[in-house]
C-alpha cells in the first residue's frame, strides 16, 4: 500500500474508494462546518440591507431553494439505480449536503423576515429553472443514469458552483459565509459527475450523441437562468462575469461542443 | 486495456526534481491528513509554484512534495478528479483523465 | 409543527452525529479496535459472524433505498431534510457493516457473492413489501414501513447484538452503539411525524396495517431461519468462542445458558411488543401475521 497521507501516491482504486466514502465526507465537512451553525461563523456580523437589496436577495435565495430542492430530490432518487456501492454511498453524502443547503437557505430567508418561504418561492421562482427541475426529475423517474448525472451533477452543479462562487464575492457577510460553505460541497458533486460521465463516455462512446441532444435542450434553460440570476443580483450587463464560460468549459471537457 | 498512467514512463528528466516541504495553507475541505496538499486559488493574479497545478474542474490549487513535470499524475481530492500534467505552449496544465 | 421538525434538522444532526458521538471514530469504532483474534481463527464462529453481518447489510441497503426514495414523496421541506440525514445514516450503516465483512476476511471482489450466499430470502421479501410502497411514492405507508417497522426491528436487533457483544467484542459493540443512536432519531421521526398524517388520512389505515402484517410475517420467518441456521446461538455470533459463558443477560435470559429457541422467542417478543406500542401511539392497530 502506498503512502496513505500523500494523496498523489494512492493507486486509482484506493483513491476512488477513499473519496467516495462516508469517512472522507465526514472528515472533509468537519473542516468547514464545525462550529458554524447554519453554515455561518458566529463571529460574522450581519449588516442592514436596504429594501431593494433585501428584495433582490430574497428572490435570489428563492431560486437557490428551487435549485437545491431539485438537487435533493434528484440525488436521492438516483441512489436506487446507482451502478455500484461507492456511487450509492457518495450519493447519500450528496443527499445530506443538498438537504443542508436547502436548510441554510431557508434559515437565511427567515433572518430576512420571510414568514412563508414556500409561498415566496412559488411566487418568485424562475420559470426556466422550474422547467429544468421537471426535466431532471423526468430522467430520474426513468432511471436513466447517464442523463441524470449529466443534468444533475454536471449541469445543475456547475450552474450552482459558478453562481454561488461569484455571489459569495459580492454578497453581504452572512450570505457570503453561508455560500462559501455550499461551494465547498459543490466541488465534490460536480467532480463526481464530470468524472463518472467522463469514464462512461470513454467506455460507451455511442451514448455521446444521445447526451448531446439532452445537453442542447437544457442549455437554453441554464443560460436563461444565469442571465436572470445576475439581473436579480443587480449586476450590470457590461460587468457580468463570463459565468456561462465555466459551464461551457466543463461540458467541453466531456466532448460536448455548443 | 492498459492505463497509460499505470505504466512506466520513459525517463525524460534531465535535472533532478526539487523537493518541497508542505505547510498548512488553511485549506479545510478534505480530511486533515490531506489538507496541506491543496490550497485555495486566489484568482487570475495568483502565481503557481513549480510544485503546484490548478484543477480545471473545481479551481483548487493542487500541491506536491516534488516539482511537477509533464506526464505526472496528481489527484484533486476536493472534486475527486484524477489529473495528468501536460505542457501546452510552454505552460504546464492539468488535464482530467476520466 | 415547525418547532417539532426543527429537532430533526440537519444542523441538529451535524451537532449530534458527525460532531458528536461519531467524532474520532473510524467506520464507527475506535481506530485501534479490532475483531477478536480467537474469533477470526475459528472458522465456524467466523462464518456465523459473516452470516449475521450479511443480514445487517441487506437490511441497511433496504433502508437506504427506502429513505432516499421517500424524499421525493415528502410533503414539506423539513421532512425532506430529515430524510436526507436518514439517507446518509443508512449509507453509513451500509458502509460500516460492509467494512466489517472485509475485517472478517471477505475479499472486496467477493462481497456481492458472499451477500448472495448468506442472505436470508425472507429478508428480501420483507424489503420488497416496503419498497413497493416507496416506488408508489406513498409517503405515509413508506414512513410507517421504514421508520416504524424496519427501524423498530433494527433497533431491537442492534440492542440484542450490542448486549451480547459488549464484553467480548468491543469493536463491534462500539459500531452498534453508533447505529443504535442513529435509529433512535429514525423511530422518533416516524412516530412523531406520521401520527399527525394518520389522523389526517384515516382512510389509509387498512392498507398500512396490511403492509405491517406482511412485513411482520417475513421478519419473524427471518428470525426463525437465523436462529435455526447456526448451531451456535444466532443471537451471540458477535462474540468469540467461549464468550457466551461470560456474556451477560438479555431480556432476563442468562446468555450463557439460553437456547436458540429461547433467544428467538425473546427477540420476537421484544420486537412485537415494540410494534404494538409504537403503532398504537400513532393510531394504528397491530396486525398479527398468525
Amino acid at each position: 500500500m502506498s503512502n496513505q497521507s500523500n494523496p498523489h501516491e494512492l493507486g486509482d482504486a484506493d483513491f476512488h474508494s477513499t473519496v467516495h466514502s462516508f469517512e472522507f465526507w465526514f472528515e472533509a465537512v468537519e473542516g468547514y462546518l464545525h462550529g458554524r451553525p447554519y453554515g455561518v461563523s458566529p463571529s460574522t456580523k450581519d449588516v442592514e440591507l436596504d429594501e431593494r437589496q433585501r428584495e433582490g436577495l430574497i428572490t435570489t435565495l428563492c431560486n437557490y431553494c428551487v435549485g437545491e430542492t431539485a438537487a435533493l430530490e434528484a440525488s436521492s432518487g438516483m441512489i436506487r439505480f446507482a451502478p455500484d456501492r461507492h456511487a450509492k454511498i457518495f450519493l447519500s453524502t450528496q443527499v445530506v449536503d443538498e438537504g443542508r443547503h436547502l436548510e441554510v437557505l431557508l434559515h437565511r430567508m427567515a433572518q430576512l423576515g420571510v414568514a412563508e418561504p414556500e409561498a415566496e418561492i412559488e411566487k418568485r421562482a424562475n420559470r426556466s429553472l422550474l422547467k429544468f427541475k421537471d426535466r431532471l426529475l423526468d430522467f430520474v423517474d426513468a432511471r436513466d443514469w447517464e442523463a441524470s448525472v449529466l443534468a444533475q451533477n454536471v449541469i445543475l452543479e456547475c450552474l450552482e458552483f459558478t453562481v454561488f462562487r461569484h455571489h459569495s464575492g459580492t454578497a453581504d457577510p452572512v450570505t457570503a459565509d453561508m455560500l462559501r460553505g455550499i461551494v465547498s460541497d459543490e466541488r465534490r458533486h460536480m467532480g463526481f459527475g464530470e468524472n463518472d460521465l467522463g469514464r462512461r463516455l470513454l467506455m460507451a462512446p455511442h451514448t455521446h450523441d444521445r447526451l448531446h441532444k439532452i445537453k442542447r435542450e437544457l442549455d437554453t434553460l441554464v443560460l436563461d437562468t444565469f442571465e436572470e440570476t445576475l439581473g436579480e443580483l443587480g449586476v450590470d450587463r457590461a460587468e457580468r462575469p463570463d459565468l456561462a464560460g465555466d459551464y461551457l468549459a466543463a461540458v467541453a471537457r466531456l466532448g460536448f461542443r455548443s | 486495456m492498459t492505463d497509460p498512467l499505470e505504466t512506466e514512463r520513459p525517463v525524460q528528466e534531465r535535472k533532478p526534481r526539487r523537493s518541497f516541504e508542505l505547510e498548512e495553507t488553511g485549506f479545510n475541505e478534505v480530511p486533515k491528513r490531506f489538507r496541506k496538499f491543496y490550497r485555495r486559488w486566489r484568482g487570475p493574479g495568483d502565481t503557481l509554484g513549480p510544485n503546484e497545478a490548478l484543477c480545471p474542474v473545481c479551481k483548487v490549487v493542487i500541491r506536491s512534495v516534488k516539482e511537477l513535470r509533464a506526464g505526472d499524475r496528481v489527484y484533486c481530492m476536493p472534486c475527486m478528479s484524477r489529473l495528468e500534467l501536460v505542457e501546452e505552449d510552454g505552460m504546464l496544465l492539468a488535464k482530467v483523465i476520466y | 409543527m415547525a418547532d417539532f421538525l426543527s429537532n430533526y434538522s440537519i444542523q441538529k444532526w451535524l451537532e449530534s452525529c458527525p460532531q458528536g458521538y461519531l467524532e474520532d471514530t473510524v467506520y464507527g469504532h475506535g481506530a485501534d479496535e479490532r475483531e477478536p483474534e480467537e474469533l477470526l481463527k475459528n472458522e465456524q464462529f467466523r462464518e456465523a459472524q459473516i452470516r449475521t453481518t450479511v443480514q445487517l447489510i441487506a437490511g441497511e441497503r433496504c433502508a437506504l433505498a427506502a429513505s432516499s426514495g421517500l424524499i421525493n414523496a415528502a410533503p414539506d421541506a423539513a421532512s425532506k431534510t430529515f430524510l436526507a440525514t436518514q439517507t446518509l445514516d443508512e449509507g453509513r450503516h451500509v458502509e460500516i457493516f460492509t467494512q466489517r465483512l472485509f475485517d472478517l476476511g471477505i475479499a472486496q471482489d467477493d462481497l456481492e457473492s458472499t451477500i448472495k450466499t448468506y442472505i436470508n430470502p425472507n429478508l428480501g421479501k420483507f424489503a420488497e413489501v416496503l419498497l413497493e410502497k416507496v416506488d408508489k411514492k406513498d409517503f405515509v405507508a413508506g414512513v410507517v414501513g421504514q421508520n416504524i417497522v424496519l427501524e423498530g426491528m433494527a433497533f431491537s436487533v442492534f440492542e440484542m447484538l450490542h448486549a451480547t457483544s459488549s464484553d467480548m467484542n468491543p469493536k463491534f459493540a462500539h459500531t452498534l452503539a453508533g447505529t443504535i443512536a442513529d435509529e433512535r432519531r429514525h423511530v422518533g421521526f416516524g412516530e412523531n411525524r406520521i401520527g399527525e398524517l394518520i389522523r389526517r388520512y384515516p382512510e389509509k389505515k387498512p392498507e398500512i396495517e396490511r403492509m405491517q402484517r406482511d412485513m411482520t410475517k417475513h421478519m419473524l420467518a427471518t428470525f426463525h431461519d437465523s436462529f435455526a441456521a447456526s448451531p451456535l446461538a444466532a443471537a451471540s455470533p458477535s462474540v468469540a468462542p467461549g464468550a457466551r459463558k461470560s456474556a451477560g443477560t438479555y431480556q432476563g435470559l442468562n446468555l450463557a445458558e439460553a437456547s436458540n429457541e429461547e433467544m428467538e422467542g425473546a427477540l420476537s417478543s421484544v420486537v412485537l411488543n415494540e410494534f404494538k406500542t409504537r403503532l398504537g401511539r400513532i393510531g394504528l392497530e397491530y396486525q398479527s401475521p398468525v
